[in-house]
């Protein structure tokens, strides 16, 4: 299984990489609730985020193929919500998919521009409870590794298969691999936790002081307030 | 009295469902010696190593630097003894190097400016170098995880070093690296092992473990050279011992 | 299935963020008090579990493919606080790795992900009395309380978004929830599976954590959770709010352009969705409650 599928564009250094967490995800929020926001009667407004977008996409060095690869996501709600046409018209479900999409491409850009660990700092900085973002930073870490043992498993059960099992002992095949793997994570997480407590856990983590807030994040900042601020008074 | 690092007395422990891993286990272990406790799978040797700091607690007594393990105390001693378990998955648990090298000396409060400091250093007794700290730890081969884990053990300066399995998968190249490592620290070092020529190139004494109880504890070379001895408890003489490459 | 941006009302969107933030707020307290040091670890690597496990796909009947949920199974194993906790790590996660679901859409998400098919899975198999001692008893308690986590879960994710008039409740309804009644099926075979197995092979793993379990009061709290915040957020959109806000809550162009019949799905539908929503919970007070005093009975009997 490839690592980099998280952090793959994050180690970039375009001017929206190197600003600290914390700004990029106030101000890409922003910017989604802004597209939100937009009352129907005013479609031109979208063709100004859409630029504002396009301008970030542009910034942020990420490609093109990449970005539009990962918004496939949105198919099957696309494909749902077309069906609606018949009550809705086109116009209607056009905006639904364009404030769709310019919501989407923006939370790849907040993503795609920050390391993951960094993004879990600007969350506990910006609040989020403390074990929520510890339960974040084992999840990544131990993403990996228990998805190599996954794999490993279904090697060998590939191994030992030839042709298809019936329905029912796929099942069953499936549910003492999954039920296996519980009891490997689990007994791996008693072992992490005897590991915490040999150095010194007692219950809280410590946190360092990471990137702090430069003049590229206040130019930033009141470049997307100036931004919104003026879309709200443009309707 | 206060010679000794570690005063294991009368130890025994029985796990939950009901195996005895434990049986009235009694060690001395002197300041700056180092120990290897060698023995078939399952004799015990990881579960003595998680009783030094109090992971585990069992019947009997164990004092570490002169004091008795205590629920008030087991921060104190934890920063004392430090444990290096055997898979580098479970004790690299942070998102970066660097944190997980961090998160031992954060804990025992060690002011942020001294950190960075601290965890340079630890990685290079550990040799690494300090530019690997923002790379995550599944980025890594298994020789550097393994050498990662005991930078993080090493950050906290620990008096008394327990390993368990230090040198198991790691190739040949690795593996010597770490044993350079491990002959230059300072620490008390107690080590569970299988590698019984780490054992003759690192320490000067051996204990030898089969269920749950000690049966032999002395010179290294000697005591590996028992064909009589090793054999009983499901080991053999080491090769170089055997071959007389070891003058 | 996780909605991304754009798909909801605001109204809805904020209303479901308030009730989730909520729920994690308080089950992060309530982790700070009871949970045992141990849990922390325990809950990010069952987290690592989830999030792999539902990236583990495996054929069904030719061409379609489905994945373990995973939300029943963890609130019977971990309790459904310690539980929502963790699917709600995965479901942030989720967002955040794969840009599956919105952020905004983030509350709603964690609402249909966690929330309700922890609660709902939790108590179905309470109910049904499933317990660690396993049997047959508790294969089908995993069975029915995982399809059924399913099922009400992605009616959550239909009704929501009828209401923001895009996707007509009956196809939403009839697609959502027909789709996740067969995927459901998978669900609960995999969750009686694994617990089956689990069982027979660490029956203690199922017991681990005594002091986070559910109470009644537990349960009242939940209701008050989901009923309360949402009552509220109701009756403001109903009256007269100081404009800003409004015209943010308001923001959905679809409920002002919709033709009258959408309209008026949406406005009663709101209410009822609101009124479905607490009516669920209340059930699944009663139900918890009738079986707490049906096990405390057979136990005190002859």
């Amino acid at each position: 299984m490839r690592h980099n599928f998280i952090d793959r564009y994050a180690a970039l250094e375009s001017p929206l990489h190197i600003l600290e967490p914390r700004s990029k995800l106030l101000a890409f929020t922003a910017l989604i609730v802004g597209v939100l926001s937009i009352p129907v009667d005013r479609g031109s407004l979208f063709f100004v985020y859409f630029f504002a977008t396009a301008v970030l996409m542009g910034i942020s060095q990420i490609p093109l193929p990449y970005i539009m690869g990962r918004s496939l996501v949105i198919l099957p709600f696309i494909v749902l919500a077309s069906l609606a046409v018949p009550w809705k018209g086109f116009y209607g479900i056009g905006i639904l998919f364009v404030r769709a999409i310019l919501c989407l491409i923006l939370l790849i850009l907040l993503t795609n521009t920050t390391r993951f660990v960094e993004l879990m700092r600007g969350l506990r900085k910006l609040g989020c409870p403390q074990i929520l973002v510890m339960n974040l930073g084992f999840l990544y870490r131990y993403l990996f590794v228990l998805t190599e043992e996954a794999m490993r498993m279904k090697q060998a059960r590939d191994c030992r298969r030839v042709g298809r099992a019936p329905f029912g002992e796929e099942l069953k095949i499936l549910s003492s691999m999954l039920g296996t793997l519980l009891i490997r994570s689990f007994e791996r997480a008693e072992r992490m936790h005897s590991a915490m407590l040999s150095r010194g856990y007692s219950g809280h983590f410590p946190v360092l002081s990471p990137r702090r807030f430069s003049w590229h994040d206040l130019v930033f900042l009141s470049g997307i307030t100036l931004f919104i601020v003026l879309t709200v008074l443009l309707r | 009295m206060t010679d000794y690092a570690v005063r294991i007395t009368r130890l025994s422990y029985t796990y939950p469902d009901g195996t005895k891993a434990l049986e009235g286990i009694d060690l001395d272990v002197a300041r700056g010696e180092r120990v290897a406790i060698v023995g078939p799978s399952g004799a015990g040797k990881s579960t003595l190593l998680l009783h030094l700091n109090g992971v585990l607690t069992g019947s009997g007594s164990v004092r570490i630097l002169g004091e008795n393990l205590q629920p008030s105390n087991l921060h104190q001693i934890r920063r004392q003894v430090g444990l290096l378990f055997q898979d580098p998955n479970d004790q690299l648990f942070c998102p970066t190097v660097f944190e997980d090298v961090a998160f031992g000396p954060l804990n025992l409060s060690v002011p942020a400016g001294e950190i960075p400091r601290r965890v340079e250093k630890a990685l290079g007794d550990s040799g690494l170098d300090y530019a690997l700290r923002s790379r995550s730890s599944h980025h890594l081969s298994l020789g550097e995880r393994r050498r990662v884990s005991l930078a993080a053990v090493l950050a906290m300066e620990p008096a008394i070093l327990g390993m368990d399995e230090p040198t198991s998968n790691l190739d040949p190249r690795n593996r010597r690296h770490l044993i350079e490592v491990i002959s230059g620290l300072e620490a008390t070092l107690i080590v569970a092992t299988h590698d019984l020529e780490l054992v003759l190139d690192v320490c000067a004494r051996t204990i030898l473990m089969d269920r749950g109880k000690i049966w032999a504890d002395g010179e290294t070379r000697s005591m590996l050279s028992e064909a009589g001895l090793m054999e009983k408890h499901g080991m053999e003489v080491p090769l170089s011992l055997k071959s007389g490459m070891r003058s | 299935m996780h909605i991304p941006d754009g798909f909801l009302t605001n109204r809805v969107a904020v209303s479901l963020d308030v009730v989730s933030g909520a729920n994690i707020l308080y089950a992060a307290r309530r982790a700070r008090v009871d949970f045992s040091s141990r849990m922390v670890p325990i809950m990010g690597v069952l987290g690592a579990f989830v999030f792999a496990a539902q990236m583990l796909n495996f054929p069904i009947l030719g061409g379609t493919s489905g994945h373990l949920v995973g939300g029943c199974l963890l609130s019977v194993i971990l309790g459904p606080m310690a539980g929502s906790l963790t699917m709600a790590t995965v479901v942030l996660a989720q967002a955040l790795f794969l840009q599956d679901g919105g952020l905004v859409a983030l509350g709603a998400n964690i609402f249909n992900i966690s929330v309700v098919t922890c609660f709902s899975g939790y108590a179905i198999f309470k109910l049904l009395g499933g317990s660690a001692e396993g049997g047959r008893r508790l294969l089908i308690a995993g069975f029915v309380a995982g399809w059924f986590s399913l099922i009400i879960s992605s009616s959550c994710c239909a009704l929501e978004m009828a209401l923001a008039g895009a996707i007509p409740l009956r196809v939403g309804l009839a697609t959502m929830s027909g789709y996740h009644a067969l995927v459901g099926i998978v669900e609960g075979m995999l969750t009686a599976g694994v617990l089956g197995f689990l069982s027979k092979v660490r029956p203690d793993l199922m017991k681990i954590d005594g002091v986070g379990r559910f109470g009644v009061w537990d349960w009242i709290g939940a209701v008050l959770f989901v009923a309360l915040p949402a009552a509220v957020l109701a009756k403001a959109g109903s009256s007269g709010l100081p404009d800003p806000l409004e015209k943010l809550l308001a923001g959905s162009p679809l409920l002002v352009e919709a033709g009258a019949g959408s309209q008026k799905l949406s406005s009663s539908a709101r209410y009822g969705d609101y009124l479905l929503r607490a009516g669920v919970f209340v059930l699944l007070i009663g139900s918890g409650v009738l079986a707490k005093r049906l096990a405390r009975r057979k136990r005190s009997g002859p």
